[in-house]
């Protein structure tokens, strides 16, 4: 039996299916033309299953899935779900517990949602130009080249990923390694961004070769 | 009064309710769902589903080895130890104030599915217990005295049982922690030989046996079993009362992971700790109570979703404690809920931001079954 892995094979004639609840609280009276045409159109179309990683649930962040999918090892999704909720998790404490210390004209400077601090750090660290290997007359240069916001927000995560996972101690748990990684990005401290500085660097040193490019 | 409880929540937070007089605010007025009765002898129907604070210097005091891990970690991340009042603490409480002490002990044994709060029941009644003056016996685990022991050694006392010394010096220590003033008052009664040079004469206090325990480790099995003895004989003249907490009884009569040096299964009675208990756990003695609570998670070779008393003490235990008062934890009421709901807001624990939403609420509610360790492992990471 094949399986789809990773394009479809469904029908074209199958549409994706709607999760969000407030669209199916609204009352008739109050949609447009094109929504009364789509919903007459659902009533008749067959629709897609819903992939587990589709979520309803008003706590789901897509960012924080993909993530989550990336730190998975052979498909163990429960164990990476569960790390990412004690990194959440430790990171919350960490701050609540600078926060109750800390005298009271700190206190509204101190970010205690693990939530802002995860998007804030991955945004800190996307490089905003990349490198490519382009070969000309036998020698490979290193050619700057601007990224997409998927290819940006990969590497973010590829490189909190490896550096939680090789540069550390052999014995320390992954939310605990993972916590303060997150902490240091948000704060524009820790290696993840000094990488990211050197990446721009030698952008900044090869700009020679960036007439290379020629897309 | 759902209603105009939930109405007070969302409304007004400033602490004005007309059911409970005393809760009239001192300094900064708080929330509905705590009360300012820190002592557990006047908690009554008023205060249900109310959160009540213990001071930490108490919390030390009295609780070295105890309390669960999570609510640890929750303590230190809040700077404060909330407890909630619920029925079962409520029911045991009212039978432990009604209870005449002349008649033998009365055995209450805690149970519920899991994660419905248990031990939290038990450790409110060790705080009542130790207010008013009990000598408080809590053993925090009794699965932990029946698996992963790396030394057993053959007891000196009785060649057939089986030593424990690192469980046992680990006990003694936390036991002295909590009741200091007992160990000064309280004598022996007989003398103790301990090896060649080393005994306790008849008349001196039972501080020296935990020294003695805590010094010597090799002994310290059996300074516990001397210990428990003289308490349980004591406790008969009426000096003081006794409280016996066992965390997870069904350790004693169950099955252990240990194995003898031929690769023989030790069977729990062959364990010198799990043979004294299991004799204080008898209700042959007056002067005092036995509270017992039964838990699945650490149980050995027991299906998860085992949790009555019949099937995690197995027929030898439920011999053994019949017949005993059973007290059923339940999941939380939506009052309880909204309570625990509602502190977590408090305290900025629930940091997303549809968590403050009444659909973050309700999904709470629901993936969570209104189940104590549930809620809370749900709002960790949210």
């Amino acid at each position: 039996r094949i399986m789809p892995v990773r394009w479809s094979r469904y029908n074209p004639s199958y549409l994706e299916p709607e999760v969000k609840k407030e669209s199916y609280q609204k009352p008739l009276e109050e949609l447009s033309e094109e929504e009364r045409e789509q919903m007459e159109l659902k009533a008749v179309r067959p629709i897609k299953a819903a992939p587990p990683t589709l979520s309803s649930s008003v706590f789901s962040d897509p960012m924080i899935s993909k993530f989550t999918n990336m730190m998975m090892k052979s498909g163990n999704k429960v164990l990476a779900r569960s790390l990412m909720s004690q990194t959440l998790e430790a990171i919350k404490r960490k701050q609540l517990e600078k926060y109750h210390k800390a005298p009271e004209n700190e206190k509204e400077t101190i970010e205690c949602n693990p939530y802002v601090i995860f998007h804030q750090a991955l945004k800190n660290c996307q490089p905003i130009i990349g490198l490519s290997n382009i070969t000309r007359g036998g020698k490979t240069y290193q050619v700057p080249v601007p990224l997409t916001d998927n290819r940006k927000r990969f590497l973010a995560m590829k490189w909190l990923i490896t550096e939680c996972r090789e540069n550390k101690h052999r014995r320390t748990m992954m939310p605990e390694k993972l916590s303060q990684e997150l902490l240091l990005a948000f704060n524009n401290e820790g290696p993840v961004i000094k990488k990211k500085h050197v990446l721009h660097k030698m952008a900044e040193a090869n700009r020679a070769y960036a007439h290379f490019r020629w897309w | 009064q759902l209603e105009h409880c939930c109405a007070l929540h969302t409304a007004a937070r400033g602490g004005l309710s007309s059911s409970s007089p005393q809760d009239v605010p001192a300094e900064r007025p708080r929330a509905v769902f705590h009360t300012s009765e820190s002592d557990p002898a006047k908690h009554t129907e008023q205060h249900e589903a109310r959160l009540y604070n213990i001071p930490l210097e108490e919390v030390k005091a009295v609780f070295p080895h105890g309390l669960p891990y999570r609510f640890q970690q929750q303590i230190q991340t809040f700077n404060e130890a909330r407890v909630m009042v619920r029925r079962p603490a409520l029911e045991l409480l009212a039978y432990l104030k009604g209870s005449s002490f002349a008649h033998p002990a009365v055995r209450y044994v805690i149970y519920g599915e899991r994660g419905t709060g248990k031990t939290m029941t038990l450790c409110h009644v060790v705080h009542y217990c130790s207010r008013q003056g009990w000598l408080v016996l809590h053993i925090p685990d009794a699965h932990l005295w029946v698996k992963n022991c790396r030394e057993l050694l053959q007891s000196s006392y009785n060649k057939d049982r089986l030593d424990q010394p690192l469980q046992a010096s680990l006990w003694l220590k936390n036991f002295k922690t909590s009741n200091e003033r007992f160990l000064q008052e309280i004598k022996t009664q007989k003398k103790y030989t301990w090896g060649k040079r080393e005994s306790t004469e008849e008349g001196r206090p039972l501080g020296e046996v935990v020294e003695q325990g805590l010094a010597r480790v090799r002994s310290a099995s059996d300074a516990v079993g001397v210990l428990l003895r003289e308490i349980k004989q004591q406790s008969q003249r009426g000096s003081f009362r006794l409280l016996v907490a066992v965390d997870g009884v069904n350790a004693l009569w169950g099955q252990t992971s240990l194995r003898k040096e031929d690769k023989s299964p030790v069977s729990p009675e062959e364990l010198t700790l799990v043979h004294n208990l299991r004799k204080m756990v008898r209700n042959d003695w007056s002067g005092g109570a036995i509270v017992t609570t039964l838990s699945q998670t650490g149980s050995l070779f027991k299906p998860s979703s085992a949790y009555t008393p019949h099937e995690l003490l197995g027929k030898e235990g439920f011999d053994a404690l019949d017949p005993f008062v059973p007290i059923p934890v339940a999941n939380y009421s939506p009052r309880e809920f909204e309570s625990c709901y509602g502190y977590y807001l408090e305290r900025k624990w629930l940091q997303h931001e549809k968590a403050h939403t009444e659909d973050g609420k309700a999904e709470l509610q629901f993936l969570s079954g209104s189940n104590p360790r549930q809620l809370d492992r749900l709002a960790g990471p949210l």
